[in-house]
């Protein structure tokens, strides 16, 4: 008997409990088969970069938040940092040494949600819980300083707003020798080491080196696919060159050692921040600039790296107190660019494994 | 004393019926309607139960607290629950097929309830004594899928019929092994009567004797409860909720509930066939065999809520291939080996 | 062995199961906030100088400032925050020297009706309190002048340069903390 198959349309989001906000993807199935793929992003615009062009220079700090909500010190430094390298600010050590601080603070608690959200999305919801318990520490420790939980909007054109206390450095030490033990061995036993888990990640959607370069990939999805290419390290900033930290690298590029970057960059921030406390200098927090503060008329481009990849930012000032034109290059977005290649012949489930491990923030996508 | 009691009160009802000079064909009668009363409300009590437990099991394992501010230790969070499900209305779309719709939420508790007729739950407490007990189980398990599919196919949802393909190919798959691995007990036992089977676990439960169709049966029988690991069926971060993506209200509801009636069923057969039913272990008879009966079958629950709050979902492939080429084969060297040792053992 | 790493997970989450919650008890329970939080936002009339820097330094124009001048002095006859445009970045707490507003610990915000979101700190008794007092002031120095330029005429003219000093030096400093400008003179 002849059956009559044929493939169907599945509209995959914008409302679905595991895309990561308000994504959509259209998919074509073959059965349970992903034959096309096409993404609609863009349910989370809400223009920030046209509104920033109406706000002063520092007026731009909180608006940088809510781009990657989950790591928004890292959001802060890039365009500060691409604030500062217009005007010619130099900033204190002291600040630098805080925004690195504070920087890998925010890093581990994003890619806390990575490990979490890529166990909640293959079904195991306990271990996104635990990450989030974990994640409630780093919270507590950045809340003291910038009296948020995540638009923090603490960094601050030439510094940072506040000086780091003893009761914050203590409780900071206390994160690093608690978090190790138990946190990521506990992700290691509890996720990594599961067998259904890694059935449903290892070999799942595999970016070849040469994709990843061509697809302009970065952060872990990059050195999952075995380039060892971290800003950090590459093209330093700030004071990371003070710092002695690896730059772990996946063997194969697929699902399982995109998502198993995170937990081993977690150990590799914990040991930055040791080593920040250590050597923190004295000194001030803020350069000086003015409160009408004027950039000379010029262009500036700054990258960090930040949770999700290179963040890279375009300031353009025409000398008044507001920016011409800033643009963000926003690594999520960018990453997701390669997501409809990597899903083909994949089941379903593998689309939600796939999306979970590229990491994105829909607030950064959208922008 | 409390030992019999249930048993006692049937005696003391069918007395007082005779009593009254009814026949004895009308006593029979009026005796199975309280018998299937008593099973329906005994299987509501605990599904609301069930509710309530799932909340605060996977709150302790995720460090949490769960619901506590409706009663004492959260207890009335099952009646407003209960209450919100019903009191909502019941969205019926336009595009469905309105009979199948309505009618799979209706019948999706039809099996579970009338497995329970045939299961001992303490000395002599089987509503119905079946002959035929564990093959009645098996054919009457299958029917769910049925039902399953009929939910998924009348929504016209592209996640139910995805669900509802799942929930097919699932659970035919899984009725094999689960099969096979029965087989071996039933070879042990010599018997298809569930009171038999129970009854001849006296000198050791077969999970002891039987520990390879205990692993077969325990995952297939979890595969077909459709409990985590094995919950593709609903598979909520896929595929939102499967074949009950489209019901609302009531019909939601008895999807809801007949889920944690499987879930029971489930725990109440692994107690008889492999746990030794309502026998108390270390001839600790003080205990009623009802109770026994109980805390057996709450703990074969707790160990699977505790599988489903560590598990990650397991994919379709991988599902069927875990059923046809591992589950299977190793059902059947189960049997084959299981016959040696009857065939020159003779256990 | 196969199965190894899912019994490990097993042993994970029943250790969590028989350890006590880390969870709070929010309600009952109340989190311990720190001082650097932002809440609610609180407003000092007394402590505003009505600078409008906090006007200014609002990302998203939360707070408008009203002022009437009043023996040349300004006095605040509104200050309104809009809350539910509010992002709580601190920015206003952080221009604001004298300290008038500023974050509570308040974190439950949630009004019953859309226009308590809207935030009216100022009252009319407080403005017209003000008001008299400034005018009082006012009427005071005035006389106290006319006292001392009665008392000036009789007296050698050298006293007066230094007074006039002190009073230049503050207006010089502009925004740059005059507590402390007072004191250097």
């Amino acid at each position: 008997m002849d059956l009559r198959q044929e493939v169907y349309t599945l509209n995959l989001g914008p409302q679905h409990p595991s895309t990561h906000g308000v994504f959509r993807v259209l998919l074509t199935l073959d059965g349970e088969t992903v034959v096309d793929a096409t993404s609609v992003p863009g349910y989370l615009h809400r223009g920030i970069e046209k509104i920033v062009e109406d706000r002063t220079y520092a007026q731009v700090i909180p608006y940088t938040d809510r781009l990657d909500y989950l790591a928004g010190m890292l959001m802060n430094w890039g365009y500060v940092l691409a604030v500062e390298k217009l005007a010619g600010i130099e900033v204190p050590e002291r600040a630098e040494y805080i925004r690195v601080i504070v920087g890998e603070l925010s890093r581990i608690a994003s890619h806390q949600i990575a490990v979490g959200s890529m166990a909640s999305d293959l079904g195991g919801l306990t271990g996104f819980i635990y990450n989030f318990r974990d994640r409630e520490y780093i919270l507590d420790l950045l809340e003291m300083l910038s009296g948020s939980r995540m638009t923090f909007s603490f960094m601050r054109i030439g510094g940072v707003a506040s000086d780091i206390t003893d009761e914050f450095i203590g409780k900071t030490r206390e994160f690093i020798d608690y978090f190790p033990k138990n946190g990521i061995e506990e992700y290691n036993n509890f996720i990594t080491g599961n067998e259904i888990f890694q059935a449903r990640s290892k070999n799942i959607a595999v970016v070849s080196r040469e994709k990843a370069l061509d697809m302009s990939l970065s952060g872990p999805v990059l050195r999952a696919s075995g380039v060892a290419h971290d800003l950090r390290k590459v093209r330093p900033y700030s004071v990371y060159p003070h710092f002695d930290f690896d730059v772990p690298v996946g063997e194969n590029g697929d699902s399982f050692d995109r998502y198993y970057l995170h937990i081993l960059e977690m150990e590799q921030s914990l040991r930055i921040i040791e080593q920040a406390l250590d050597n923190l200098p004295d000194g001030p927090i803020m350069a000086k600039v003015s409160r009408n503060f004027k950039p000379p008329v010029g262009e500036a481009y700054a990258e960090v790296e930040s949770s999700k990849g290179i963040l890279g930012v375009y300031v353009v000032s025409d000398g008044t107190t507001k920016p011409y034109r800033v643009h963000f290059r926003r690594p999520s977005f960018i990453n997701l660019g390669h997501f409809d290649e990597m899903i083909k012949g994949w089941k379903i489930a593998d689309v939600i494994a796939v999306l979970a491990s590229l990491d994105i923030v829909l607030g950064e996508v959208d922008c | 004393m409390f030992e019999t009691i249930f048993v006692d009160a049937a005696n003391w009802l069918r007395n007082l019926l005779i009593s009254i000079n009814l026949s004895p064909f009308v006593v029979e009668v009026f005796l199975h309607v309280v018998k299937m009363v008593v099973i329906l409300v005994f299987v509501l009590l605990n599904v609301m139960w069930l509710v309530y437990m799932e909340r605060k099991v996977s709150a302790r394992f995720q460090c949490r607290v769960g619901p506590d501010r409706n009663g004492p230790y959260g207890l009335a969070q099952i009646f407003n629950d209960v209450a919100k499900l019903i009191s909502k209305e019941m969205i019926l779309p336009t595009h469905v097929n309105k009979k199948m719709y309505l009618l799979a939420p209706i019948l999706i508790f039809a099996p579970p309830m009338a497995i329970l007729a045939v299961t001992p739950m303490g000395e002599g407490m089987a509503a119905v004594d079946l002959n035929l007990g564990l093959y009645y189980f098996v054919a009457i398990a299958g029917i769910n899928t049925v039902v399953v599919w009929m939910a998924g196919w009348s929504s016209n949802n592209k996640y139910s019929l995805v669900g509802g393909m799942r929930a097919v190919a699932q659970m035919v798959s899984y009725e094999i092994p689960l099969l096979l691995a029965l087989v071996g007990v039933i070879v042990l036992t010599g018997t298809l009567n569930l009171n038999g089977i129970v009854d001849a676990q006296k000198s050791a439960w077969l999970i002891f004797t039987q520990p390879l169709a205990f692993f077969i049966y325990f995952i297939a029988a979890m595969a077909e409860a459709n409990r985590a690991p094995f919950d593709l069926v609903e598979g909520e971060s896929e595929i939102i909720s499967g074949p009950y993506t489209e019901y609302s209200g009531m019909g939601f509801a008895f999807f809801f509930l007949a889920e944690y009636a499987n879930l029971l069923v489930m725990a109440i057969m692994t107690t008889t066939l492999f746990l030794g039913g309502w026998l108390a272990p270390f001839g600790w008879t003080f205990i009623p065999s009802w109770l026994w009966f109980i805390i057996k079958v709450y703990f074969v629950i707790w160990v699977v809520m505790w599988m489903r709050w560590t598990f990650p979902r397991i994919r379709i492939d991988h599902l069927m291939n875990l059923a046809w080429k591992f589950l299977v084969p190793l059902a059947i060297a189960n049997i084959f080996v299981t016959g040696l040792a009857k065939y020159f053992i003779g256990i | 062995m196969y199965g190894k790493g899912l019994l490990k997970g097993l042993k994970v989450s029943l250790g969590w199961f028989l350890r006590k919650n880390v969870t709070e008890n929010y309600p009952d329970e109340m989190p311990n906030l720190p001082d650097a939080f932002h809440g609610n936002p609180i407003f000092d009339y007394d402590k505003c100088i009505a600078c409008n820097l906090c006007v200014t330094a609002c990302p998203n124009r939360v707070i408008t400032l009203e002022t009437e001048t009043v023996a040349k002095k300004k006095v605040v006859t509104a200050y309104n925050f809009n809350m539910q445009y509010c992002l709580f970045c601190g920015f206003c707490q952080e221009a604001c020297r004298p300290g008038a507003i500023r974050f509570g610990k308040d974190f439950e915000l949630t009004k019953y009706k859309r226009e308590d979101i809207k935030i009216k700190f100022v009252k009319p008794e407080q403005v017209e309190k003000k008001k008299q007092e400034v005018l009082q002031a006012a009427a005071e120095k005035e006389a106290a002048q006319k006292a001392a330029e009665a008392a000036e005429k009789s007296e050698a003219k050298a006293t007066e340069k230094p007074k006039a000093k002190a009073v230049k030096k503050p207006a010089e400093a502009g925004a740059a903390t005059p507590n402390n400008n007072m004191e250097e003179s």
